[in-house]
């Protein structure tokens, strides 16, 4: 055994693997734990043994984000080991996402809570943008959260450098519901604003405690889009028309947020509407938005061991709930896939809340991302 | 991850101490008479990466990522224990992805099949197979530690320079960008904004860069030394724009030429006032410019001082032609770049950055020093029959051990006959 593989068994003494707690198409998750200090870990192992295609784009995209990220508010790789043919990336455990948060309806959120959790949100997005990262895959889903109630960031299987200008970028990204009109358009030049729609319609959903914005394919993803915010004018987006995929979708009035957004202040209408500005380019950034009166105005946000979370976290029914949610006929360079997904949902799922969460079994989260 | 270096793995991981470098070619040094002839290796393996890399259609920059996932690989394994052939297309095809251009594997396997299989190599056995890169290219980011992420001197080229009569602000990139990011207040410079290169001048900066990977430079300096180095080198090395830089210091008496770098940074604000109008060149003050960046310039010289080690090890490999170096540029010479050239200047032909396409130098052969002579030569042909020859009697060696204990000969093998 020469220096390397001894370096490498010691860093694998250092987990132990419990139990398994879900499958994609290219890692298993394992729970696992620091054998030192018994601190719980996940444990995601990228089934590379068959050799046959190479690794999957997204395994190498996770690593390489990962693995230079550090930030309270993403998630953190702890560890990376090879067990014989595999590769075994150790994540921090992570108990539950903000889907999971959402959709339990024994919790009451708070406009303070909210406050939080986008805070939370925009300072782990913030510091991908300030390292040129784009996420683009953030949903409730991908946003876990810890046991001390910090939100991180996670799954990064879609994530990438900024294009160097005039590189094109692929457009199948963002899931449907959390993607930006300019993707719905086919552009292949664009930025960090793509992350901040998602962001805005994360943010729209933290208060309507459900979807805000739910296509039921991409095209009626334009629909819903423009019967919410209004059919967008030239003059509101200067060239939307010019775009590849351009189609008119009908023109729809404008509605003020006001009408649905019945409860919410001024302030976080104002910033609401700042992350779903049509024109990409005038869309907040994460560190502008950072800024907003909205973080400044009373209430201060939650602190984040006072934030609302579903009462049981253990589940031995993981398992079950990723099966009915994921699909597996995915595949392609720019499709995620499923992995990710389990990793989080493995992780949580209060097992009483099945009659709650029939809405979240009829989508099918991958799906927008094929080709 | 463009920004933050010094929070990267490439700086808190992947630069190494001399030390280092001799201690993982420890092993090759058994079987080698003369250890140059490891240095000769590593110009010959980045051309070989830089070939495949081209016939992929890869961007320079996915083909530098490349070069340096090979030379950290081989900071963990030795050259006569492992195919570095196989470990080339592994570090392209990995290198592909890393950089958000992937290439299909299949592609990967045909295009090295061809390539090592011409004339120059001769290696009729590579894998024709899929499974055998695929396998590979678990090992490889496995001893990358699966640090993927790979910082270049080119950013930091582009950041300090810009070509003459282009406009200094990014308006075109900020576009393109949108809003939310910000490059940062500058911390660098005089406060003028970028050095104003010729285009000619900047090109050499770009492919002298692109001539480090030829040496171990990538993984014993951080890279915007490195770009800092190689705009230096141009400095001295690019006929038109030395010229200038000697007219402007004679022009200025009150600066003494023999101690340039000592000049305070109050005369280099005096200097950079415009003086003469119809000079363009002598509006910017470029010595002023590079002693205001806050690095070390003893480094600086330290760096440049090894990349002219590096060519003038290089003046003594021939390979074809094809090969495309800042050093077909330099001013025709006889003993070193530093000797004033009064001979025929050669300028770049390409206009492209990227260097990959405008070789312009296919017939032109490399300047000779003047100390060269035929036996001292080193051909592609030479390096391949040497490495066939570490491998067996490194074979030869494992098989009858001073121990008595037979090894496996490939560690790749034995890990994969471990795993079942």
């Amino acid at each position: 055994m020469d220096a390397v593989e001894k370096a490498n068994s010691e860093r694998q003494k250092k987990w132990t693997k419990d139990q398994k707690v879900g499958e994609g198409t290219y890692a298993v998750v394992y729970r696992g734990r620091e054998v030192s200090t018994g601190r719980k870990v996940a444990i995601k192992k990228i089934k590379v043994s068959q050799f046959k295609d190479g690794l999957d784009m997204s395994a190498i995209r996770e690593v390489k984000y990962l693995r230079e990220l550090q930030h309270q508010n993403v998630i953190e790789l702890l560890d990376v080991f090879s067990s014989k043919t595999n590769l075994n990336l150790v994540l921090e455990f992570l108990d539950t996402d903000l889907e999971m948060i959402i959709k339990d309806r024994t919790l009451v959120f708070l406009p303070a809570d909210i406050k939080s959790w986008m805070a939370m949100t925009f300072r782990g997005l913030e510091y991908c943008h300030r390292n040129f990262i784009l996420h683009r895959d953030l949903k409730p889903n991908n946003l876990l959260v810890a046991s001390d109630g910090q939100l991180k960031l996670a799954d990064f299987g879609l994530a990438r450098d900024f294009a160097d200008p005039g590189y094109k970028m692929t457009c199948q990204v963002i899931t449907r519901w959390y993607r930006p009109p300019e993707l719905l358009f086919g552009s292949r030049y664009y930025s960090a604003a793509v992350d901040i729609w998602s962001v805005g319609c994360i943010f729209a959903e933290l208060m309507l405690r459900t979807p805000y914005l739910p296509g039921e394919s991409d095209m009626d993803q334009l629909k819903t889009t423009f019967r919410a915010l209004g059919t967008p004018t030239e003059e509101e987006w200067p060239g939307h028309t010019k775009l590849p995929d351009y189609v008119p979708v009908g023109q729809f009035p404008k509605t003020p947020l006001r009408d649905l957004f019945t409860a919410a202040s001024a302030d976080t209408l104002n910033l609401l509407s700042k992350c779903l500005v049509y024109e990409p380019r005038k869309r907040i950034g994460a560190k502008e938005a950072l800024n907003h009166p909205y973080f400044f105005a009373l209430p201060n946000p939650s602190h984040p061991s006072k934030l609302p979370k579903s009462s049981n976290m253990a589940s031995t029914r993981a398992l079950e709930e990723v099966d009915g949610n994921v699909d597996q006929n995915v595949a392609g360079p720019a499709v995620k896939a499923a992995a990710p997904n389990r990793l989080k949902r493995k992780l949580n799922s209060p097992g009483d809340e099945l009659a709650s969460r029939s809405i979240a079994r009829r989508l099918d989260f991958s799906q927008p991302k094929q080709p | 991850m463009a920004t933050d270096f010094w929070a990267s793995s490439h700086y808190k991981r992947w630069i190494v101490d001399r030390a280092t470098l001799r201690q993982a070619r420890a092993d090759d040094l058994l079987y080698v008479d003369d250890p140059e002839y490891l240095d000769f290796l590593a110009i010959f393996f980045a051309n070989v990466i830089s070939k495949l890399g081209k016939k992929l259609l890869l961007r320079q920059r996915v083909i530098a990522t490349a070069t340096v996932f090979f030379r950290r690989f081989y900071l963990k394994n030795s050259y006569c224990e492992t195919d570095p052939f196989i470990v080339i297309a592994a570090c392209c095809y990995v290198a592909a992805k890393a950089e958000e251009s992937p290439a299909h594997i299949k592609n990967v396997v045909t295009e090295a099949r061809s390539l090592f299989s011409s004339e120059n190599y001769g290696i009729k056995h590579f894998p024709s197979d899929n499974s055998k890169l695929a396998e590979m290219e678990f090992y490889l980011v496995d001893d990358l530690e699966c640090d993927l992420t790979i910082f270049h001197p080119y950013r930091t080229l582009m950041t300090l320079c810009r070509k003459e009569g282009t406009s200094d602000d990014d308006d075109a990139e900020a576009g393109e960008l949108g809003v939310g990011i910000e490059s940062g207040p500058r911390y660098w410079g005089n406060g003028d904004g970028q050095l104003e290169l010729q285009e000619g001048a900047l090109q050499m900066a770009w492919f002298i860069i692109n001539d480090t990977y030829r040496s171990e430079l990538c993984l014993l300096y951080p890279p915007h030394l490195i770009a800092i180095a190689a705009i230096y080198l141009t400095l001295v090395l690019h006929v038109p724009t030395r010229a200038t830089i000697q007219a402007q210091s004679q022009a200025e008496p009150e600066t003494p030429t023999l101690q340039p770098r000592r000049r305070s940074s109050r005369q280099a604000s005096n200097a950079s006032a415009p003086s003469n109008i119809n000079q363009k060149k002598s509006n910017q003050d470029i010595i002023g410019f590079f002693a205001e960046l806050n690095v070390s310039m003893p480094l600086i010289a330290t760096i440049a001082q090894e990349i002219i080690s590096l060519y003038a090890l290089w003046d003594r490999y021939k390979e074809d032609g094809n090969v495309e170096t800042a050093k077909n540029s330099f001013p025709a010479q006889t003993a070193s770049p530093y000797t004033p050239g009064t001979g025929s200047k050669r300028t770049l032909s390409g206009t492209s950055r990227s260097g990959s396409l405008n070789s312009g130098s296919g017939g032109e052969t490399p300047i000779e020093g003047g100390e060269d002579n035929e036996d001292n030569v080193v051909t592609p042909a030479i390096l391949m029959a040497l490495l066939m020859k570490m491998k067996e009697n490194r074979a030869a060696d494992v098989a009858h051990p001073a121990s008595g204990r037979p090894v496996a000969v490939n560690k790749m093998l034995e890990r994969t006959q471990l795993s079942g």
